[in-house]
């Protein structure tokens, strides 16, 4: 079975640098995957791997069933790219622009009107449809840029960053259109806005120095890194030393901090994902101290982030 | 062909919505229409002769600024990323981008038809050899663009694009001088056969001869491969 898209081992060097490093993975049918990793993790260079704009060191790609490299021309056709910074000429006006892009992706003259009409739509461009594009705003720009990639009705889309630099309104919106092409389009979305992955995606990919560090959904991701399970606990008054040697001997409990500069005392545990800790410490904590407070943090996707990248660091 | 088309239709847009391609057709036609009105008015000269001649070097000198943003702007701006990552081979863009170059040549050629009128009013110019110098005009021309665009194809600074295309176009079009300084002749030769001006002399002269006519071409033809090959080693 041929997934939309495809990667195997995809690796690019420039020189003595390797900026991804033997990636892969896929992308399912209707399936939205969120790229994670910061500055310089590879995730661009990945995502234009893919789009066809460079040719991988070593590794394959396919799009659609397609190689990127031996069938560009077949690939690029089944997919909807949009970089980062967009695309797009300045003395065009956004109407004229699309309509470029569509000849260009051969969508059917008699299919035209309602192509545009539809991703004009999407991305709310009508307010400024004969608009020139120097005159449009960041968030018009970005909508812009994302309504090109929806022409011709790609079976993947590749979205770059696409809310960088939009308010929190077009942010919503921008999300909107992502899921509601999201059901018919396999999509790859990189970003480093955290909650927008688990917002939007079925799986996210964590990449990191150009490697794949995890690839699962957020729930997944978050199992697989249940030792960064937190319980805090406030204590009053008593010997901390003591409290720290009580929390190590309960079964499940990795790490105690205990910070005692002030009264009452805050106390982080790491603990095991597995089974109700919390009410071991409770019980444990009860017998000798006057526990305040107690609760349990679930990673984030922060955490789950942070565990990946600073572990591979 | 619909991507070349597409392509096209979006660099004669591009051309007509800067000051670009109207600075360059008012420059040529002022140009060459003030050499013409001081050969036929000044000279007495009713024949496009000296006119072909100075339209050849206006065209070596401003062709450059046609081509220099065909490539060079869209790396720049960032559209490259765009154009390619479309459904469009390389040979496509490349060869749209040099139908709509081509198209301001063609342009300026049209903008000199108006020169005939008085010619044939004043004098009796042979027909035959205003067609040969046409044609002549047109096969430079289109050599001119298409080295240019493999220059712009190959920097992201369309002033470096357009300085390196004129000092190769000035090149092939004085070079022809050193074939007198030269003893050995293989030299002489070489020198003579690929001097731009002496083979659109040759049109001007009314011989449309194949060699000279094989030259632009493989000259264009070259140039615009190399392009292709510019923008596959880009990726």
């Amino acid at each position: 079975m041929s997934y939309p898209v495809e990667l195997h081992s995809l690796t690019k060097t420039y020189g003595e640098r390797t900026v991804v490093d033997r990636v892969s993975f896929h992308v399912g049918q209707g399936e939205i995957v969120g790229f994670l990793g910061p500055n310089g993790a590879g995730k661009t260079t990945t995502l234009r791997m893919i789009a066809g704009y460079l040719a991988p060191t070593s590794g394959q790609v396919t799009v659609a069933g397609h190689d990127v490299i031996s069938s560009p021309t077949a690939s690029a056709a089944a997919v909807g790219y949009a970089p980062e910074r967009p695309a797009l000429y300045e003395s065009f006006d956004v109407l004229g622009y699309l309509h470029f892009v569509a000849r260009a992706k051969r969508v059917r003259r008699a299919d035209t009107a309602s192509q545009l009409d539809r991703v004009v739509s999407a991305c709310r461009l009508e307010a400024v449809a004969r608009s020139e594009v120097y005159k449009l705003s960041k968030g018009y720009r970005q909508r812009l840029g994302l309504a090109q990639a929806l022409l011709g009705q790609p079976e993947v889309l590749l979205l770059d960053e696409p809310t960088s630099g939009l308010d929190p309104g077009q942010i919503s919106e921008t999300r909107e259109v992502i899921r509601s092409f999201g059901h018919d389009q396999s999509v790859l979305l990189s970003t480093h806005i955290l909650p927008e992955v688990t917002l939007l995606c079925d799986r996210i990919a964590i990449l990191h120095h150009g490697q794949l560090l995890a690839i699962d959904s957020p729930a997944g991701l978050a199992t697989a890194v249940g030792r960064a399970n937190r319980v805090e606990l406030q204590v009053a008054a008593g010997e901390p030393s003591d409290l720290k040697e009580r929390l190590l001997d309960i079964s499940g409990v990795i790490r105690v901090d205990v910070d005692d500069r002030q009264v009452p005392y805050a106390v982080n545990c790491a603990v095991d994902s597995s089974g109700n800790v919390e009410a071991a410490i409770a019980r444990a904590v009860a017998r000798d101290w006057d526990l305040l407070a107690l609760r349990r943090h679930d990673p984030s996707l922060e955490d789950v982030f942070l565990h990946y990248v600073e572990g591979a660091a | 062909m619909s991507g070349v088309l597409a392509v096209y239709g979006k660099e004669i847009k591009l051309y007509f919505r800067s000051p670009i391609a109207y600075f360059v057709l008012a420059v040529f036609l002022l140009g060459t229409g003030y050499f013409f009105s001081y050969n036929l008015f000044v000279s007495g000269l009713a024949t496009m002769r000296e006119t072909f001649q100075n339209m050849g070097l206006l065209a070596v000198i401003l062709l450059p600024v046609v081509s220099m943003r065909l490539f060079a702007t869209e790396y720049s701006a960032g559209t490259y990323e765009l154009l390619a990552t479309l459904p469009l081979a390389p040979w496509q863009v490349v060869l749209g981008k040099y139908l709509g170059a081509l198209t301001m040549l063609v342009l300026m050629a049209f903008g000199t038809v108006l020169d005939l009128v008085p010619l044939y009013l004043f004098g009796a110019p042979e027909t035959s050899t205003i067609f040969s110098g046409y044609l002549g005009f047109l096969l430079l021309g289109s050599a001119c663009l298409a080295i240019g665009q493999l220059c712009s194809s190959l920097t992201e600074n369309q002033i470096v694009a357009a300085l390196v295309t004129v000092s190769i176009l000035l090149g092939f079009w004085f070079v022809g001088h050193l074939q007198s300084f030269q003893t050995v002749q293989f030299l002489r030769e070489l020198f003579l056969y690929v001097s731009f001006a002496w083979h659109f002399g040759e049109f001007i002269e009314g011989l449309a001869r194949f060699e000279s006519l094989a030259l632009f071409v493989l000259f264009a033809a070259g140039a615009l491969i190399l392009n292709v090959c510019a923008l596959e080693w880009r990726r």
